[in-house]
């Protein structure tokens, strides 16, 4: 590859990422949009949520969360948002020289990696709405005085720890689905399969994987009502309640971010159109992530949360359709 | 007790979650500590007492008018019942006679007050369930509610209508306020059925509601559960078939014999449309005439005491009157007999689902926290 | 308008903290940010539960004993700027519960509230009406603004 071939490749990648981190600023800020319209009311400007919001928590006062190592705590959605950032140039054509690099493998370890992190926050989280609220609790005639206390935000991990376990199983069966049709695991394989055959999507494997890869798109958000992580209704916001200024922003963009990211390994998958700035279909990218927010929000203004006992059963059902999918996928 | 994996006295109790005082699910300051194991709840403490003023010490010693008019601030959720309650035991105590027309009046505040508790319940039970929509549906048609009672007593939460033989002049209902009143129950009939078919239809919801925080019916009987909580596990008991004030009309006490979130929601659901009709009856035979009876001496009395059926059960006061004073008061609210249902409701239950299994008795922390110790001077 | 005071503008996020009191203020306030009628949201204030995320911190209630320590606690969990509404008679004095007793005073109440924090903007009303709180939120508003 010539000088200039490498540098126009590598102006695509970054155009593509500047491009990706401005379709998504405004994807939270549709998707609630979309939700407060669905509850007739107004709603909130659809700049707010995903650009006012992080700007306003840049400019916020940094503080030292409560937590046993700071640090740490602070610098992990940063590590989320490259783990991100990697995600979506994976699934770039011009990096697909990396061969080995881009391979499904890759794609799904670092996705694994990105559920982990919630588990770390979590454990790392001492917020004072639980046990550090002042409260004179343990006094004479309290019940079980002597048992270990823990704060909510360990409950988070804790079920961070089984998504990792079940939770992400859609996705990835999903992924494995179009490497079934494609008989590759490459993504510059099943990008150039798709070209010659068409898009994935329009197969029986395809749709059904595609519903898969829908479910699992939304447990890995932690949408309502796969929101176990965050339930209002005893964690409040989990592992993300100590994350304070700017730390937080890096919360609230990594979060639109991964929607868009997602969304674009989607269309890379089943659609064969990789994000590459350099070419129109990127407006099917940004089409198919619009969709996919818009179905979300839909999906979870009409869904209470679900506990672990709606969870599994959906879970199990959900890949038993992966399967059926893969199977579909041989015929 | 132990067949259906409740308390048992030997357990290993992993770990403690405390959550509260400032907490999304609750909204009003408690602590509840939960006792987990594996998720699944095990034991719970509710400790209330944040919230505590004192309404009974400070009321100790008041002209009985004042006296009454504090005890709405008990409660902004039913602060007519505490209002009417205590109304009702002065007069009890005074032997004197309410005209007809306010006592309709008083029935319709009573029953408009039951219609926006009830549907504050459904609201923030949707917003534990997780369920936005659910709870922004409610929420706007409580509205028609609370502009209604505003209307009437002019204030959006104390409207204070009830007095010592009668009612405020200001809440005298004229033709276009019954006009009102009559477009607003219309409306909210409709919009409850239309929210109740959509509610019980939603496969999701109702997974998440059926079979959580049963009670049954002996547990609920000797944990002295009271009102809808009560009448959700199969007891078929409503005060206001038995008050006076309420004989005139023609109502259904509804029951629900599981004892589940999902019981509990339809006894409050179908309670609305019960209500209205109260509300339809007592405007068409609405008396006319006076609608105060100032005649009369305040006089000494022995402790008096009275119950009423508010939304969440029974209501319980009682004081003696010297020299146009007030003494000895004692006020008992409906959620602290709940509180042990409560406690007892979410055991053996994921977390997620113990928050709903205390939600759905309909707990008001506030009335609870009034009083702790009752001083005798 | 500079970037930072338009960002802090289009973005409120409120904390709720009830300290006592009788329900209504609070209710009233949950009620006026979330219900179709007044949608504070449309007014881009949004709610939350978390002191880490709020930028106005709302407070109800007389501040009863065991809500005082609390109460300081949240307050200084968030992070400046920050600013405070006091809503209803009993969080600007105390309310019914501190001033108006018969033989004995209630010894209960450690507000009102700006004895316990400083308070930016008062919202008065028993209960308060939610057309008010969000006027307060406005005025809460140029401290927000105007801070570093
Ligand atoms: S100001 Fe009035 S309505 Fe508000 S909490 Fe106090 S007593 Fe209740």
């Amino acid at each position: 590859m010539s000088i200039a071939d490498s540098l126009i490749a590598f102006i695509a990648v970054i155009g593509t990422l500047i491009l990706a981190f401005f379709v998504s600023a405004w994807l939270p800020g549709i998707e609630r949009r979309f939700q407060a319209r669905i509850q007739q009311r107004i709603g909130p400007p659809i700049s707010t949520p995903g650009i006012m919001a992080p700007l306003k928590f840049f400019f916020k006062e940094v503080i030292n969360p409560n937590s046993p190592m700071p640090g740490l705590y602070n610098v992990l959605p940063i590590i989320g948002l490259i783990i991100t950032i990697s995600l979506l140039m994976i699934t770039m054509p011009q990096l697909y020289v990396l061969a080995a690099f881009t391979s499904v493998i890759a794609l799904v370890g670092l996705l694994k990696v990105e559920e982990i992190i919630y588990m770390f926050m979590g454990s790392l989280s001492q917020s004072v709405l639980s046990l550090k609220m002042p409260f004179p609790d343990i006094v004479k005639g309290a019940k079980h005085p002597g048992v270990r206390r823990s704060f909510v935000e360990e409950l988070s991990s804790m079920r961070a720890f089984r998504l990792i376990a079940f939770g992400s199983f859609p996705i990835y069966i999903a992924i494995f689905v179009t490497v079934a049709i494609a008989k590759s695991i490459y993504i510059s394989d099943i990008v150039s399969y798709q070209q010659i055959h068409g898009p994935i999507l329009f197969s029986l494997a395809g749709i059904l994987g595609a519903i898969v890869f829908f479910i699992g798109f939304m447990i890995l958000l932690n949408e309502y009502p796969f929101a176990i992580l965050k339930t209002k209704a005893d964690v409040i916001e989990g592992p993300l309640l100590e994350y304070a200024a700017k730390y937080r922003a890096y919360v609230y963009i990594s979060r639109g971010f991964l929607i868009f990211v997602l969304a674009s390994i989607f269309s890379t998958l089943f659609l064969g159109i990789p994000p590459n700035i350099l070419s129109w279909t990127i407006l099917i990218n940004i089409a198919v992530t619009l969709v996919f927010t818009m179905i979300m929000a839909t999906v979870s203004t009409f869904s209470p949360i679900f506990t672990f006992k709606q969870f599994y059963p959906l879970v199990a059902g959900v890949s038993m359709i992966g399967i059926l999918a893969i199977i579909a996928s041989f015929l | 007790m132990d067949e259906d994996n409740k308390v048992t006295k030997k357990q290993v109790i992993e770990t403690e979650v405390p959550l509260g005082t400032v907490h999304s699910a609750a909204i009003e300051p408690y602590r509840v500590r939960l006792f987990v194991e594996d998720e699944i709840v095990k034991d719970a403490e509710i400790t209330v007492g944040v919230n505590h003023r004192g309404v009974e010490r400070i009321m100790e010693g008041l002209p009985v008018e004042k006296a009454n008019s504090l005890t709405e601030k008990i409660c902004g959720i039913c602060s007519n019942s505490h209002i009417w309650n205590s109304v009702l035991v002065a007069e009890k105590a005074l032997g004197i006679e309410v005209p007809e027309r306010a006592l309709y009046i008083r029935i319709i505040m009573e029953e408009l007050e039951r219609l926006h508790s009830h549907m504050l319940y459904l609201a923030h039970g949707s917003e534990v369930l997780g369920h936005e929509t659910f709870a922004m549906r409610i929420f706007y048609i409580r509205e028609t509610v609370m502009e209604l009672l505003r209307m009437i007593g002019g204030n959006r939460v104390q409207y204070g209508v009830p007095i010592i033989g009668g009612i405020r002049p200001r809440a005298e209902l004229d033709l276009m306020r019954i006009q009102k009143i009559k477009d607003g129950m219309d409306f909210v009939e409709e919009k409850i059925t239309e929210f109740a078919e959509r509610f019980v239809s939603d496969p999701m919801v109702m997974s998440r509601i059926t079979g959580v925080g049963i009670l049954k019916k002996e547990d609920a009987i000797r944990l002295s559960a009271t009102g809808p909580t009560l009448r959700a596990t199969g007891v078929d008991i409503d005060l206001r078939r038995d008050m006076p004030e309420y004989e005139s009309f023609e109502f259904n006490v509804i029951t629900q014999d599981d004892g589940d979130v999902k019981a509990n929601i339809l006894v409050r659901v179908l309670e609305i449309p019960e209500s209205i009709k109260i509300i339809r009856q007592a405007i068409d035979h609405l008396p006319e005439g006076k609608i105060t009876n100032r005649s009369w001496d305040m006089e000494d009395s022995p402790v008096t005491n009275n119950y009423i059926e508010v939304p969440r059960g029974k209501l319980y006061h009682s004081y003696s009157l010297d020299d146009g004073r007030v003494r000895n008061v004692i006020i008992r609210t409906p959620s602290i007999t709940n509180i042990g249902a409560m406690e007892y409701a979410c055991i053996g239950y994921h977390i997620t689902d113990a928050q709903l299994a205390i939600v759905q008795c309909d707990p008001c922390f506030t009335c609870t926290d009034r009083a702790i110790k009752i001083i005798q001077i | 308008m500079s970037l930072k005071s338009y960002s802090r503008a289009r973005s409120v996020h409120v904390m709720l903290v009830y300290t006592g009191g009788c329900n209504g203020c609070d209710i009233e306030i949950v009620n006026c940010i979330f219900s179709p009628k007044y949608d504070a949201e449309q007014y881009k204030i949004f709610l939350t539960w978390n002191p880490r995320e709020a930028d106005v911190l709302v407070v109800t209630g007389p501040v009863t004993k065991h809500n005082e320590q609390p109460l300081r606690e949240i307050y200084k969990a968030i992070p400046e700027p920050k600013a405070v509404i006091a809503a209803g008679a009993c969080a600007l004095m105390g309310g019914v519960y501190k001033n108006i007793n018969g033989d004995i005073p209630s010894e209960e109440i450690m507000g009102p509230v700006d004895k316990i924090i400083p308070v930016d903007a008062k919202v008065p009303g028993c209960a308060v009406r939610p057309e008010d709180v969000l006027a307060g939120a406005v005025a809460a508003l140029p401290k927000l603004l105007n801070a570093k």
